[in-house]
């Protein structure tokens, strides 16, 4: 009743005000797939438990569902279908307030501003299809409707060929290679960027100049394989390289989807490594992981449609290094983490520095997130967390507002630097349905706190409460 | 000629019985011990799957999953057997259980069962001493008063279990709480334990989890 009641007031809060967010990642086709609950392989989604990632590294294919099968005269197995299909649904309804408006750029005589309050409605809309596809292939593939894009386009994707083994000594080891689109999407830790906290923001609100590539930048737009290995369900290690995949690109002479010309912008020359290690220990209720991941992009920066820019010639280095750690404890009533990553990166701008689209020939780029998740039974909880990018000035890549602009999205000083919190609390009616409240406060923002834009913002103007109901079915 | 007949055809007929016999013992002999093939098939699964909760030797390390190491294989079948049929109800067997059982045939079962029946129980660690104190006369002695029996008088007085009576031996104490619970609830819904834990209090099922964790 005290559920109802509780769901009933926060839905009509979600609704009346509405709510909603970016990628997303929670699957109930795998508990279709498995016959487990969520709790199996999630504190609460999209944080992955133990047996979580061990599912993740085994391929996504743990099935305890009858097969269609189809075996040769030498017992091969040909054929093995799930009798129900690994579909999900996943959908997010979001409202976004921004703590001060924006400028209306429709109006640049007369001063206006953009409506405040945004209504998602969805924000985004996914469909997966989630499990497993063949006897030693499994698959994480989501298409994604975004209300910003307003069509359907691929999200992040992780096919999977893999096995595990019993060792003579009663250990594990699951091996195998992913296919996927954005670094650290196959990763089997929430403390790297891809599955990392936010799990959800609002895509209605603003966000600061910059990031590392490994970052989120490059997602979707680039193909890798990596290999990996997952040793007694305690070391991990993946090596593999990242080429660039173009969505909604083509070639300007023939019009079909390669090769990639001068119209595409930050293609990888050649193939950019990707490298991952890292070490759980678990011991009664806890478990904790370290590890490091890194990867080396050279991006050309090409152009676009309008003003081409040949594929050679000088390109920009961004060699990525990263650490991470994360610390679970996990009962049936409490569920308790800490997770974080530092991630640096190193820009060799050869390009960017010979156009004049960066000041300087080389820079720094560093950021720091951590967070602490706490639910009770996994039906209410909350996280708080940090986030800090600091870096090399430069007014090229960071360039201020130009005479007359609007500001908001520029640095008056050059600086990358922001920094600031989230505040979030969930509540989960039941475990597959999430209404949350998210507060992003902002103490500096693209290289400070006051007048940052040099038109006037500052940069607690862009904090942002954030609405959202998000369920998966 | 046909006494003679009939005579060839007794001991043909007695040739087959025994044959039959013999045939019957062997297949009899082979039912306790699987077949090479699914044995080595379990044990794979027992690595790769189900020892992610349960350790892959069956001395689990987070207490929400029992110990399987030394467990009686008839009772690891039966309960393997009643997850499959969705006949054992507490929380984590439906959560979990049900749908890890959901298609494994009697012979794996079997063949899972006994790897975990011959693995070796690891010692758990000790709790406090005054109530590991207490639960030992609550399971040598049972609760007169409330009319609980003994709990070694089916467990064994070591808690190593009797016949398909399982192991209590070096189990989580968290696990054996869960199940008290689940037994007075009839969630787990067993006769016998339901009429033991119904008078037992909390303080003496944590006295007596307590016991039987630290019980070598």
């Amino acid at each position: 009743m005290r559920h109802k009641k509780l769901l009933r007031a926060a839905t009509l809060v979600v609704v009346t005000a509405l709510a909603a967010t970016p990628t997303a990642f929670a699957v109930p086709s795998f508990a279709r797939q498995t016959g487990m609950a969520c709790e199996a392989c999630h504190t609460v989604y999209p944080e992955l438990t133990h047996f979580g990632r061990v599912f993740k590294a085994s391929g996504y294919l743990l099935v305890n569902l009858k097969q269609v099968r189809d075996v040769s005269g030498k017992k091969e197995e040909l054929l093995e279908l799930a009798q129900t299909p690994a579909l999900s649904i996943m959908a997010q309804v979001s409202y976004s307030q921004l703590k001060t408006a924006l400028p209306d750029l429709a109006n640049t005589t007369l001063p206006g501003v953009a409506q405040n309050g945004t209504a998602g409605f969805p924000q985004q809309l996914g469909i997966f299809y989630a499990g497993k596809i063949a006897p030693h292939f499994g698959a994480w593939f989501q298409l994604t409707y975004s209300n910003a894009s307003g069509s359907l386009s691929i999200d992040n994707s992780d096919l999977r060929f893999a096995d595990t083994m019993a060792l003579p000594d009663a250990k594990s080891l699951a091996y195998g290679v992913s296919l996927n689109n954005n670094p650290t999407v196959q990763d089997l830790w929430n403390s790297t960027p891809a599955f990392g906290f936010p799990y959800a923001s609002s895509n209605a609100t603003v966000s600061p100049l910059a990031a590392a590539q490994i970052d989120g930048r490059l997602g979707q737009n680039i193909a890798g394989l990596t290999a990996y290995a997952l040793w007694n369900e305690s070391l991990y290690a993946e090596l593999g390289g990242y080429r660039s995949a173009k969505q909604g690109a083509a070639n300007a002479l023939t019009g079909a989807a390669g090769p990639l010309d001068g119209t595409a912008s930050n293609v990888i020359e050649g193939i950019a490594p990707y490298w991952r290690v890292a070490y759980e220990h678990n011991w009664d209720r806890h478990s904790i992981e370290v590890g490091a991941y890194g990867a080396d992009f050279k991006l050309l920066p090409g152009g676009n449609s309008t003003t081409p820019v040949p594929l050679r010639g000088p390109f920009n280095r961004f060699k990525d290094v990263a650490e991470d750690l994360q610390y679970q404890f996990v009962t049936d009533d409490h569920q308790f983490t800490v997770a974080g990553t530092h991630i640096h990166e190193a820009m060799s701008l050869d390009a960017s520095f010979a156009s004049l689209a960066s000041a300087n020939p080389s820079n720094t780029l560093t950021t720091t997130r951590a967070w602490a998740t706490y639910y009770y039974r996994r039906h209410v909880g909350g996280t708080l967390g940090f986030f800090s990018t600091t870096g090399s000035v430069d007014t090229g890549l960071y360039g201020p507002t130009p005479a007359g602009g609007a500001g908001v999205i520029s640095s008056a000083n050059g600086s990358p630097d922001t920094r600031g919190w989230i505040a979030e609390v969930n509540y989960l009616p039941w475990l597959n349905v999430k209404l949350s409240a998210q507060y992003v406060s902002y103490t500096k923002f693209n290289g400070a706190g006051t007048n940052y834009d040099g038109v006037g913002r500052s940069a607690s103007d862009n904090n942002a409460l954030y609405l959202l109901l998000w369920f998966a079915y | 000629m046909g006494v003679i007949h009939t005579e060839h055809f007794l001991r043909l007929l007695l040739l087959l019985a025994g044959a039959l016999c013999f045939a019957a013992a062997s297949t009899a002999s082979h039912a306790d011990e699987p077949d090479a093939a699914i044995a080595a098939h379990a044990q794979l699964l027992a690595v790769t799957v189900c020892g992610t909760c349960h350790g892959t030797r069956g001395n689990s390390m987070h207490p929400k999953f029992p110990r399987l190491a030394g467990q009686s294989a008839n009772y690891l079948a039966a309960q393997l057997k009643a997850f499959r049929g969705q006949t054992r109800g507490d929380p984590d067997a439906v959560g979990y259980m049900w749908g890890m059982a959901a298609v494994l045939d009697d012979a794996t079962i079997d063949a899972l069962a006994s790897y975990y029946s011959k693995q070796k129980p690891e010692p758990s660690p000790r709790g406090n001493a005054a109530l590991i104190a207490r639960g030992r006369e609550v399971y040598e002695h049972g609760v007169e008063s409330e009319g609980v029996p003994a709990c070694g008088a089916c467990h064994g007085p070591d808690g190593h279990g009797v016949a398909d009576f399982p192991r209590l031996a070096s189990q989580h104490a968290q696990y054996l709480l869960k199940q008290l619970a689940s037994f007075q609830s009839n969630m787990r819904n067993v006769a016998v334990m339901h009429g033991v834990a119904q008078n037992l209090r909390l303080h003496e099922m944590q006295a007596v989890a307590a016991y039987v964790e630290a019980a070598p």
